[in-house]
């Protein structure tokens, strides 16, 4: 509470009080009272007055940080007249009242906006899983009867489904939680996996796969990881130079196990790689090439803290390596041997 | 149709599978893979009697949507397991986990999500056969005079062997596959690469000359015949 304005606002109750000390004064001189008696008089009034001023002073200013600190403390202010005690003084109920309207209306705009948001989410999720309908018969189709440009359009299928995958990891991204299903996985099928889900493209970029034998199993989400893997190949593929080259290998780093991801593409400028995972970021390789959309690592990134898988890169000009870290918990190795 | 994986052909008999998908695209379309890779299909047209059809025609796997008119696959996965236990793989496009474990828990064999790669589909029926139905895999395929070993990686010739190598091995099982017929280079690359055999162009060329000396080795001369611009031939 301000209190310079609040002492502001009590000036014309201060003033109706010296109006009436003065007015009195005049009336008892001229009712011929001693000098001495009307100051006595005057000056008990004053001392009254003081004391009830500074008093209420005191009460509104404890009452006023007392709302305020309770509505610091609430995580959601909005609900600071649910919480709050009807006031004693009569504007206040006012306010009160005010308080009280503009909450309900508020939460009423907010359950709205949030069941509509729910419901699109829904309808978007559903979408995604009837779209993958007409992607397998059309991926079948042409498969069945391979033409000179069925491996075209397949290519084209993979990126359509990269994109809708995309897109639902970014509908359920906020309840990864409710949508896990950690188990023991082998490293080398994951890996196979995701490139015979992006054969096409890679075979027709040219790339050559370097992919090292791994024996390691890690405990983590399947789905999710070949997610990210999706993601990672993709980026090798779009930032690729001539004679593109994806090395995958894997190492032990006391109790990790890294999955490396290596390209010899256009790599990433020294500056732009702290900002790489950050949404929408494309840096200088994004006006170079111009499907740089800036979610892809993003969406990696922020998958990797939900799994507690560490994900780092390092970068030069001749290629980038990016480094998934699991780790390998002790305990389930002891327990199974 | 080239191009594929081609293991569950092996088979001296042909496996029976059943398509049960209400999308007929898709089941058209998979009933044309599976008969191109050496299996015998039934398609579901009513969805009405599944079970006594399945009791009639006794497949040998079943492929299971979840989402069909009526009931739902795991309500039929878990009518199936009351009198039979055909290997069942769900091929949905709902990859959510509780479907995933529903589908574990009312016993299904395996779990694919749709747009499934279907190198995988097939290797996964393979395994699945191979495990539900042992030693009833052909491990040798004979063309002309050359017989090829798929467990032991070699090949036999007028009494003399030659050991191959996981590549060579592959692209002659390729070739003795498809014999007879020109396979292209690309369509070769493709199935290795099914076969998690990632070579490039180059080195497809290098793998089919060692094929071609060590072949010589034994007096197997010419058999491997390069189709100018089309691919090779056996």
């Amino acid at each position: 509470m301000n209190s310079k304005r609040y002492w502001k606002n009590r000036l014309p109750f201060l003033l109706t009080n010296l109006v009436c000390m003065a007015t009195l004064t005049v009336f008892l001189l001229v009712c011929g009272n001693s000098v001495s008696a009307v100051v006595l008089i005057l000056i008990v009034w004053a001392l009254v007055l003081l004391t009830g001023l500074v008093l209420t002073y005191w009460k509104r200013k404890r009452q006023m940080k007392k709302l305020l600190d309770m509505a610091k403390q609430l995580s959601e202010r909005y609900l600071i007249p649910e919480v709050m005690e009807l006031p004693e003084q009569a504007e206040d109920q006012v306010y009160y009242q005010l308080l009280k309207m503009a909450g309900k209306s508020m939460l009423e705009q907010i359950g709205a906006v949030e069941r509509e948001r729910l419901e699109y989410k829904e309808y978007i999720e559903q979408w995604i899983h009837e779209i993958k309908t007409p992607i397998t018969a059309m991926k079948l189709l042409c498969e069945n009867h391979r033409t000179d440009w069925t491996k075209e359009l397949l290519l084209e299928l993979e990126k359509t489904n990269r994109f809708t995958e995309q897109a639902l990891y970014y509908a359920r991204s906020e309840h990864t939680e409710k949508d896990y299903s950690v188990r023991e996985m082998a490293l080398s099928q994951l890996v196979h996996q995701a490139i015979a889900d992006n054969k096409y493209l890679l075979l027709q970029s040219g790339m050559r796969l370097e992919v090292e034998e791994m024996h390691d199993t890690v405990y983590s989400d399947e789905k999710w990881v070949r997610f990210i893997l999706n993601q990672l190949i993709a980026n090798a593929v779009k930032y690729r130079t001539e004679q593109p080259v994806l090395r995958i290998s894997t190492l032990k780093r006391q109790d990790q196990v890294v999955l490396v991801v290596e390209d010899n593409g256009i790599g990433i400028a020294v500056s732009d790689l702290p900002r790489i995972f950050e949404k929408g970021f494309t840096g200088q390789n994004g006006r170079l090439i111009q499907q740089s959309t800036g979610i892809g690592l993003y969406l990696c990134k922020r998958l990797c803290e939900k799994l507690g898988i560490g994900i780092t890169a390092e970068s030069s000009e001749h290629g980038t390596a990016i480094s998934l870290s699991f780790h390998i918990n002790c305990l389930i190795h002891e327990v199974q041997s | 149709m080239a191009g594929q994986n081609k293991e569950g052909a092996e088979s001296m008999k042909r496996y029976k599978i059943m398509v049960i998908e209400d999308d007929s695209v898709i089941q058209g379309e998979l009933q044309t893979l599976l008969n191109g890779n050496g299996y015998t299909t039934i398609g579901v047209k009513s969805f009405s009697a599944v079970t006594e059809q399945i009791k009639d025609e006794k497949p040998h796997l079943i492929l299971l949507d979840i989402k069909l008119p009526g009931e739902n696959g795991f309500a039929l996965c878990s009518k199936i397991r009351t009198f039979s236990e055909v290997p069942i793989i769900f091929v949905t496009s709902c990859n959510t986990d509780m479907d995933e474990l529903n589908s574990i828990m009312l016993g299904g064999d395996a779990f694919i999500t749709k747009p499934y790669n279907s190198a995988i589909l097939l290797a996964k029926i393979a395994s699945l056969l191979k495990k539900a139905y042992p030693a009833q895999q052909r491990e040798q395929i004979v063309y002309g005079d050359a017989v090829l070993h798929l467990e032991s990686s070699s090949l036999d010739y007028n009494g003399q062997s030659v050991e191959l190598t996981k590549n060579e091995l592959k692209i002659l099982y390729y070739l003795f596959k498809n014999g007879g017929k020109i396979c292209s280079r690309g369509d070769m690359i493709e199935y290795l690469w099914d076969n998690q055999l990632y070579v490039d162009d180059n080195a497809l060329s290098v793998n089919i000359n060692r094929i071609r000396e060590k072949l010589a080795s034994i007096g197997l001369t010419d058999f491997i015949k390069t189709k100018h611009r089309q691919g090779y031939t056996i």
